[in-house]
């Protein structure tokens, strides 16, 4: 049914997000709240390839993507990287400022009319019929990218061998710099994954509805599923996008559309009062902090 | 033998010490008396806004920077008391002595809601919680807006016109309001709150009541910015959430950090900067030429070099402004000896 | 040529403690040298400033040198050591926990031009061999231990640090566990370097000792030596013959003068 389906596309968009959230948790503790103007970055990114390299829209997307992955970097080690001794409060506060940084940057640079990258990309967003609902074509492929980029972070995470090594720095990063695991490059990639699943995320929802500042409110929406799920756990955050996806649907369905923008923070609320660590996170978790 | 010393309790409770830092405070409130008939009205516009920004700011140092207690939430507090003005004076075109008070009790109440998580969670667990509770208060709002059908937001008839009176309003409750805190740091609830910052596990050894004092913490604090907000309210004459977003939470934030966090001066001295950086930023725009090109995005300018410079200070000077102050203070105390 | 050579090393804790004083030592490459020490000796502190993780404590080497190669290594990041060929075990948080025994080995990064197979450990430590998928939070204090041990030798070190291998395990399961190491040392050529509070199975398994309190090296000497001292069998030994001791017939100054004796 379409509201099965409208919850599908939502949860997808919230666990592509969801992921960066997590990743940066994972290795250090940061929780940064400049994803959503990452997000928004990475969007901007494909409408700039997209004119740059119009009439190759492939190129245009391989080339947004690895622009994100740099801007991931760069952003670690222009600022984080200084702010890795000191309180994770401080490191927070910088992740924001960098948000209000870039957003203003964006403004100056782009200005602030909504941007259709898909145009630019000269394609088309065509509604399709799945059974008795309908989804945007855009929405499939979120649904499908969000499944293919989570398979290849537990095959990353699990399988290869710098992966097993990211796992270990998140854990006793004391003990991972005693084993020779050089704590700033995995520090870089994390970022540079996070930005790069962030800034996929913010090109596909710039597709489907358009590239303007609310993106970067769904961003802030995004990341009380990654703590309902657990900080630490990429399952989690399945989990807890599934779930806030849902309540946020039904809720606008049967209730109120005004409490779409509420409904995640409620739910966070509600998960911090009960079970602080979320529902597959680690405990220590909670005493680190 | 030489030295200053307190021989009684009087002195020993006394704020100023020494006669010459009498003399100095006393010139400093006359300078400060006569500020609205020297300045022009821009200036005298500026020092209100600094005046009704140092109390929220002051209540934030107080819950974050000596209790320890994070808080992103404050922007939700400052919009409960002005909403709870705004609601008092269009429902029952409540007079000033009424919301004021009514506005604090608000705040009170809220602030035990906010504080309630701070007794199972800590640091960045406890900065969310508050933001989702920042969300909801911000959510109720406008909620009250589009049912009642004050879109636009909420028209508030202020008792005091002239920015003059302002002035001293403002002057006077800023004053109380630092005079308060600064005595409350000084009493037991004030050391409690030291002693949670400090380390929890031993503040509880030595019989404080770690819940009471990171309640009292929430609710004092929550109360002062509600009345902050109430203020505001009455400043602004209008009410609405859009001035109630999350930017607003961070320029407080940013106030105690650019300050000095753990000072009453730093957050004076943040809230100086703070007011007065846009109006910098639009002279150095002005200065430079590119005031034409930029003049429909200077918001955003205002925003970049915000976030820049909030990263400066986070990245290069922890200590604030206070910090600052104080490096040079020793350097001229201990000159000609070198500061380790 | 030893491997190691530490001259005079002070190293001070926020810029005011001074945790040791004037601590010598030299490690010959191939040697397996044991440090002991009662509790607050300075031990571990000296480990950690030849590893290159003294900073975090808020501490610094103020004077003296840590010659590693050739090469002076002390105040430098730690990453750095690591890649010269330096592996610490440390006294607590030495494995992953979350991570499978396999998992833990294969974190280890190998010096640039080491190698060091991850079977050889399970040739070592056969015990692990049957534990390879076990997440490493569930093993036993004995299996971390081997566990924390292998996943060191997997940097492909040449100097091997141990932090106070014995703590919390039964003296049988030590002594296995310093054969083992004496077993490594002979086949790698991995010189080691033992910190302990357990003199007796140190002793029996290193080539030279050093004897540390207060921050000082107070006697150092072939096992032999050592175990023939009279204040070693009284104080670390626990030889005093089963005679209750006041407190004035061990004070400090008494014990100086026959340590220099």
């Amino acid at each position: 049914m379409q509201l099965a389906t409208n919850i599908l596309v939502l949860a997808s968009i919230y666990a592509l997000i969801c992921c960066g959230y997590v990743l940066i948790y994972r290795v250090s503790r940061v929780l940064s709240l400049a994803h959503g103007e990452l997000m928004m970055l990475g969007a901007y990114g494909l409408y700039a390839t997209a004119s740059l390299f119009s009439g190759h829209p492939l190129v245009a997307i391989g080339t947004s993507l690895a622009l994100a992955a740099a801007v991931g970097v760069a952003v670690y080690l222009a600022l984080m990287w200084r702010m890795t001794g000191e309180s994770v409060l401080a490191a927070v506060l910088a992740t924001i400022a960098l948000g209000i940084l870039l957003r203003g940057a964006m403004i100056l640079v782009f200005g602030t009319q909504t941007q259709h990258p898909l145009r630019e990309l000269g394609w088309q967003n065509a509604s399709l019929a799945i059974g008795a609902a309908r989804i945007s074509a855009v929405g499939l492929v979120l649904v499908l990218s969000t499944a293919l980029v989570y398979g290849g972070l537990f095959a990353f995470l699990r399988l290869s061998r710098w992966g097993i090594r990211m796992r270990a720095a998140g854990q006793h990063p004391l003990l991972a710099a005693q084993r020779g695991i050089g704590l700033h490059g995995i520090y870089a990639l994390a970022w540079g994954l996070a930005t790069l699943t962030g800034g996929l995320a913010g090109m596909l929802i710039a597709s489907d509805a358009g590239l303007e500042s609310t993106l970067v409110v769904i961003g802030l929406k995004a990341f009380p599923a990654a703590l309902v799920g657990g900080l630490d756990s990429l399952v989690g955050a399945l989990l807890g996008s599934l779930i806030i996806a849902s309540a946020e649907v039904l809720l606008i369905h049967y209730v109120d559309p005004l409490l779409s923008e509420v409904v995640p923070f409620v739910v966070l609320l509600v998960m911090l009062i009960v079970r602080p660590w979320g529902l597959l996170g680690s405990r220590e978790e909670l005493d680190r902090v | 033998m030489s030295g200053y010393y307190r021989t009684n309790y009087l002195e020993d409770v006394a704020l100023l010490d020494t006669r010459a830092q009498k003399a100095w405070f006393a010139l400093f409130i006359v300078l400060l008396l006569a500020v609205p008939f020297a300045v022009g009205p821009l200036w005298l516009d500026l020092a209100n806004q600094i005046l009704l920004g140092s109390i929220g700011a002051v209540a934030l140092m107080l819950l974050t920077g000596f209790a320890g207690q994070i808080s992103l939430g404050h922007a939700g507090l400052l919009a409960a008391g002005a909403f709870t003005t705004g609601i008092l004076f269009k429902e029952l075109a409540a007079p000033f002595w009424v919301t004021l008070p009514a506005s604090a009790a608000v705040g009170a109440a809220l602030g035990l809601v906010f504080g309630l998580p701070s007794l199972r969670l800590r640091g960045l667990y406890l900065a969310v919680s508050t933001l989702a509770l920042h969300f909801i208060v911000i959510h109720a709002g406008a909620e009250y807006e589009t049912k009642r059908g004050y879109s636009t937001g909420i028209l508030v008839d202020s008792p005091l016109t002239d920015a003059r009176h302002w002035y001293f309003a403002l002057l006077a409750a800023s004053t109380l309001t630092i005079l308060f805190s600064l005595n409350l740091l000084r009493s037991r609830t004030g050391r409690a709150w030291r002693a949670i910052h400090g380390r929890e596990a031993v503040a509880e050894a030595l019989g404080i009541s770690v819940q009471r004092a990171k309640l009292s913490a929430f609710v004092i604090s929550s109360a002062l910015t509600a009345v902050a907000g109430c203020l505001f309210a009455y400043f602004r004459g209008f009410v609405s959430v859009e001035a109630f977003s999350l930017y607003l939470t961070i320029q407080y934030v940013a106030m105690i950090i650019v300050g000095g966090m753990g000072s009453i001066l730093g957050a004076v001295l943040g809230t100086i900067f703070v007011v007065l950086f846009p109006h910098a930023i639009d002279a150095l725009m002005a200065a430079s030429g590119l005031g034409e090109r930029l003049s429909s995005v200077v918001f955003a300018v205002n925003y970049a070099a915000f976030g820049l410079v909030m990263i400066f200070f986070l990245v290069l000077e922890p200590q604030g402004l206070v910090g600052i102050w104080r490096r040079v203070r020793d350097w001229f105390l201990l000159w000609p000896f070198k500061q380790r | 040529m030893s491997l190691l050579k530490v001259e005079k090393l002070e190293v001070t804790y926020h810029r005011v403690i001074t945790a040791v004083q004037g601590v010598s030592l030299e490690v010959p490459r191939g040697a397996l040298v044991a440090l002991l020490g009662n509790n607050g000796a300075g031990k571990t502190t000296t480990l950690r400033a030849i590893s290159g993780f003294i900073g975090l404590d808020d501490a610094r080497v103020t004077e003296g040198s840590v010659v590693f190669k050739g090469m002076k290594i002390d105040n430098r990041p730690p990453h750095r050591i690591a890649r010269h060929g330096i592996a610490l075990v440390p006294e607590r948080a030495k494995v992953f926990e979350n991570l499978t025994v396999e998992e833990n080995l294969q974190a280890a990064v190998p010096r640039p031009g080491g190698r060091f197979a991850r079977e050889k450990v399970y040739e070592f430590f056969p015990a692990l061999g049957a534990l390879r998928r076990r997440e490493a939070g569930y093993l036993s204090g004995g299996e971390r231990q081997m566990l924390a041990i292998g996943s060191a030798l997997c940097c492909a070190p040449e100097l091997l640090l141990v932090d106070e291998l014995s703590q919390g395990l039964a003296p049988l399961l030590v002594r296995e566990l310093m054969r083992r190491l004496q077993a490594i040392r002979a086949e790698t050529g991995v010189t080691m370097l033992l910190v302990e509070q357990n003199a007796q199975i140190a002793l029996e398994a290193a080539d030279y000792g050093y004897v540390m309190e207060n921050g000082r090296v107070v006697l150092d000497g072939t096992p032999q030596k050592l175990l023939a001292h009279q204040d070693i069998r009284e104080f670390y030994l626990g030889a005093a013959g089963g005679r209750r001791r006041s407190y004035r017939d061990v004070k400090q100054y008494r014990r100086s003068r026959r340590w220099y004796g």
